[in-house]
């Protein structure tokens, strides 16, 4: 560990040590765990200033345009712009809504997002707590974002938001599963539920071990984080934005900043994951985390910029009849080779020809079947043809 | 065929991604203040957005601004002489005219300009025989109310800064 | 004890939703009631009338020219196919005759104006499909290099102005024909760009083949028109049925597609846009010299009469009845309006799908709202 790479640490330390002259060891750690608190919302926070302002500008240079461009330099001050228009607004609660859960909702998008990053190791013992369950815990987590989707749309009372719930609940519940596939096959591999351990166990990163369970993990966490193209929650162009629809002023701003807040956590995680983490040659290693997870996020809002929406029956379909087949297949595949071959190189490699094997005999499966098939839709996608 | 036509969409925006920032004549963040940005070539590809309030398009010979009286250079003031026929020939009601004195003498006392309800169609230029009204290239005109007029006097002013000689000059219509 | 064997049913009801007035998919003020089981439409009404300006009586009061610009604003998405329409229908009742050079500049700015609105409904369709906004807004970028051309020749981008009965307002500048071309050559470009960037992708062809799918003999009896006639398979093109202007001069073909569905209709119009081009590029090699305006139209009186004339414009068949009683203004005017006739067929064609479809579809059928109200 390099002095740059263990700088946060040693700050740490030297701010432990200068507690601890004149407090008891239980107040160290109070404030301690008070000053990584503050830091774990300072690093989920700053993101989404960082994301509202990045978002614009992706999209809009894919789109040849400036985005944001008059407030401040490179128009950087534009989220700060943003809050303080939207800080100002009237909230309004609709009569028709069921106040008290329409209040809290919003409270409740926001914060199992925070909660997951307690357990993302940020550098090299840079977590806020190594959990031995803390993969289970984000996942876990995670999924709560659905109870307060539900909470916020039912308490709307609103069509569009209804609809928004239907598909959110049917769209969250199914892609659980594969992203739970995916995350079990990175338990197996790294033999430890541990976040840290994971990481240290990427010698190889695994999204090279087994790029099935990453892609699945990526487009996964997308369906979770409702973004494109899995945003039929917000759905501009048919239910005008559902689930916030009737959120204005400062609970809007929740949601804001918990899609925002949720882009990053798809970056860190799979980050994590399957990049190896903080690892990384030469830079410290809260710096490759960084890089990393900025390049994941970037990889979000291009597919933003480019692919169109799905529709809900057909990302149904896509999870319980491709996802999920093929990552237990993937499952037990990367299982046996890994117990047959050892988690050494050779194991690496092995899973790595099984992982292509296993989408190349996918892919031929689906071709035979397409060439059989008098389905125009099906021919189209598979074969082509038109 | 099994996500290739989605790869190729996004090798698309990542090609207008990188071509924002290395073509296209305004690829550089710097506002061009000094007069007015020439059009850009066409192209699929590149940075072409006008920063508007701070650059300027030229605007072509033809473009139809707001409607300016021209100068007879040997009075010193509007050829016009009240025919009313760009009054008959205007779709909306926009002009108000009114002239003094008979046959060859005739000519327009007040000519008043509803610039919030004009449409900018040039009819009214089309139909004057007597060179004196023309579309000139401002239209930087906001109004807050649909009744801001404007007067001979502020029109003549309009048609001076405009360097416009005599109608129908950019239109090739003058013999 | 009969009811517990009955397998019993959940107990559901269907939801009445109002798509707009104020909907981001309707592109303008225009209700669609819909009735949806679930996702599932049941039943869906449109309602119009939200952005009547009633143009046809403004026409009678005014002059044949006057008119111009406001039939400009009938479909703002094509104006100069509009000024086209109605400068036949007076040219029909007036009996001019249109010289030849501005027949050719007419047949130039209409097709340029087809390709505008096709590069829209395929940029809008996309929109609808939930991209965000990158098709649309590489189409909206190549309709400005054609708004600068309409620009350069009359002196406005949208509400041109600019034909004439009995011709064009103006002969086009010099220099025009030079950056017309590199316009076109762009095009030429841009659409393949725009292939790669949409015709395949899974997304796409999952969420339009077999959606909304209209069958050729419902697109008749319904009376529609344009590209999504053709791309039921019905090879029907008034530029071709009745031929006007000179379109019998150029060589091309009428694309059509068989199968009538959202993705067809995708195709059609980038099909269209490629035949638009030809023309255009056919029309500025064997643009004649010669005067543009019948000098009979100078002081336009038509006889008593009337007239119907119609185009083909990007939405389709677009007609003008003019009835004179010999005065200065039409005694009436009644537009046969393309997108209120293709929106006729919308019931039919949604029935069964779910809410999302049912934009696109309406999407795909590419109806300006300020047209279905006039």
């Amino acid at each position: 560990m390099g002095f740059l790479d263990a700088l946060p640490l040693t700050v740490m330390d030297w701010l432990r040590g200068l507690l601890g002259q004149g407090l008891p060891a239980w107040g160290v750690e109070l404030v301690v765990g008070l000053i990584k608190v503050v830091l774990i919302l300072v690093v989920a926070i700053l993101p989404v200033i960082v994301l509202t302002w990045l978002e614009r500008k992706v999209l809009a240079r894919g789109q040849d345009r400036f985005g944001p461009n008059l407030a401040g330099p490179y128009g950087l001050v534009v989220a700060f712009a943003d809050a303080i228009k939207i800080l100002t607004k009237e909230d309004i609660i609709p009569q028709a809504a069921d106040r008290q859960v329409f209040r809290f909702a919003p409270a409740l998008v926001l914060i199992p997002t925070l909660l997951v990053f307690t357990v993302v190791p940020m550098g090299r013992g840079m977590i806020a707590a190594d959990l031995n369950v803390g993969i289970l815990f984000a996942v876990a987590i995670g999924s709560l974002a659905v109870i307060a989707i539900i909470a916020a749309t039912w308490s709307s009372g609103n069509k569009y938001s209804l609809l928004s719930m239907f598909r959110s609940v049917a769209q969250l519940v199914s892609y659980e599963l594969p992203m739970a596939f995916s995350v079990l096959t990175v338990v197996l591999v790294s033999g430890g539920l541990s976040t840290v351990r994971i990481v240290e166990a990427q010698v190889i990163p695994f999204a090279l071990v087994m790029p099935i369970a990453a892609v699945t993990y990526f487009l996964a966490s997308l369906a979770e984080a409702n973004r494109s193209p899995f945003d039929l929650l917000l759905g501009e162009s048919e239910i005008v934005a559902g689930h916030n629809l009737e959120y204005s002023g400062m609970r809007f701003a929740m949601f804001y900043i918990g899609e925002y807040a949720h882009i990053f956590v798809i970056g860190a995680l799979t980050t994590t994951l399957f990049l190896g983490g903080y690892q990384g040659p030469i830079l410290p290693g809260y710096m490759w985390f960084l890089i990393k997870t900025m390049a994941v996020v970037y990889v979000v809002l291009w597919i933003r910029c480019t692919w169109p929406r799905m529709r809900i029956d057909q990302l149904l379909d896509f999870s319980w009849k491709l996802l999920v087949p093929l990552n237990l297949a993937n499952l037990m595949l990367v299982a046996l080779v890994f117990k047959l071959a050892g988690t050494g190189l050779l194991g690496s490699l092995l899973s790595l020809v099984v992982n292509v094997g296993l989408l190349v005999a996918v892919g031929t499966f689906l071709v035979r079947r397409a060439r059989s098939s008098t389905s125009r839709r099906t021919r189209a996608l598979v074969l082509g043809e038109v | 065929m099994l996500g290739r036509g989605m790869l190729k969409g996004l090798w698309v925006t990542l090609q207008h991604t990188i071509s924002s920032f290395t073509s296209g004549p305004r690829r550089f963040p710097k506002r061009y203040l000094d007069g007015p940005v020439p059009r850009p070539e066409p192209s699929t590809q590149g940075m072409l957005t006008l920063q508007y309030p701070f650059e300027k398009y030229e605007m072509w010979p033809r473009f139809r601004g707001v409607l300016v009286h021209l100068r007879d250079p040997e009075t010193g003031q509007s050829r016009c002489t009240a025919c009313m026929a760009c009054v008959r020939a205007c779709p909306h009601g926009v002009l108000t005219v009114t002239g003094e004195g008979k046959g060859r003498e005739r000519r327009a006392k007040t000519y008043t300009y509803e610039l919030g309800r004009c449409i900018f169609c040039r009819l009214c230029v089309e139909s004057c025989r007597f060179d004196a009204i023309e579309m000139g290239q401002e239209y930087e005109f906001v109004s807050t109310t649909q009744d801001q007029t404007l007067n001979l006097e502020e029109m003549l002013a309009l048609g001076d800064r405009s360097g416009i000689k005599h109608t129908g000059e950019a239109w090739g219509q003058v013999e | 004890m009969a009811f517990i064997s009955e397998p019993r049913s959940l107990d559901t009801e269907t939801v009445t939703i109002n798509l707009g007035p104020h909907h981001p998919s309707t592109h303008g003020i225009f209700r669609l009631l819909a009735t949806l089981d679930g996702e599932t439409v049941v039943d869906v009404q449109p309602k119009m009338g939200y952005l009547h300006r009633g143009i046809e009586k403004i026409m009678e009061q005014r002059t044949y020219i006057q008119s111009i610009p406001l039939v400009d604003r009938l479909d703002y998405v094509c104006p100069l196919t509009n000024e086209h329409a109605f400068c036949h229908a007076v040219e029909k009742l007036a009996g001019l005759q249109v010289p030849e050079r501005a027949e050719y500049i007419r047949v130039i700015m209409a097709e340029l104006t087809r390709i505008m609105s096709h590069m829209l409904a395929v940029g809008f369709l996309w929109n609808e499909l939930g991209a965000t906004f990158t098709p649309m807004i590489y189409a909206y970028r190549q309709r400005e290099f054609i708004f600068d051309i309409f620009e350069m020749a009359t002196g406005a981008r949208m509400f041109t102005n600019y034909m004439r009965p009995g011709g064009v307002a103006v002969d086009l500048p010099e220099g025009w024909m030079d950056l017309a071309v590199k316009v076109t050559d762009n095009l030429e470009r841009f659409f393949d760009e725009f292939e790669t960037l949409t015709a395949e992708n899974e997304i796409f062809l999952a969420r339009t083949i077999d959606i909304g799918v209209l069958p050729a003999d419902l697109a008749i009896n319904c009376s529609l028109s344009g590209p999504v006639l053709r791309a039921s398979g019905v090879p029907y093109d008034v530029r071709v049925a009745e031929p006007y202007s000179v379109y019998d001069r150029f060589q091309w073909e009428v694309p059509t597609r068989p199968h009538g569905d959202t993705y067809d209709r995708y195709l059609q119009y980038l099909a269209e846009m490629r035949q638009s081009l030809s023309i255009v590029r056919q029309a500025m090699a064997a643009l004649p010299d010669g005067p543009v305006m019948d000098e009979k139209a100078r002081r336009l009186r038509p006889p008593k009469g009337e007239a119907y004339a119609r185009i083909e414009s990007p939405k389709g068949d677009l007609g003008f009845f003019i009835v004179s009683e010999g005065g200065a203004e039409p005694y009436r005017c009644r537009v046969r309006s393309t997108a209120q006739i293709n929106l006729t067929a919308l019931r039919q064609m949604v029935i069964g799908h779910t809410l999302q479809d049912l934009v696109v579809i309406f999407g795909s059928l590419n109806c300006t709202v300020a047209d279905i109200d006039r």
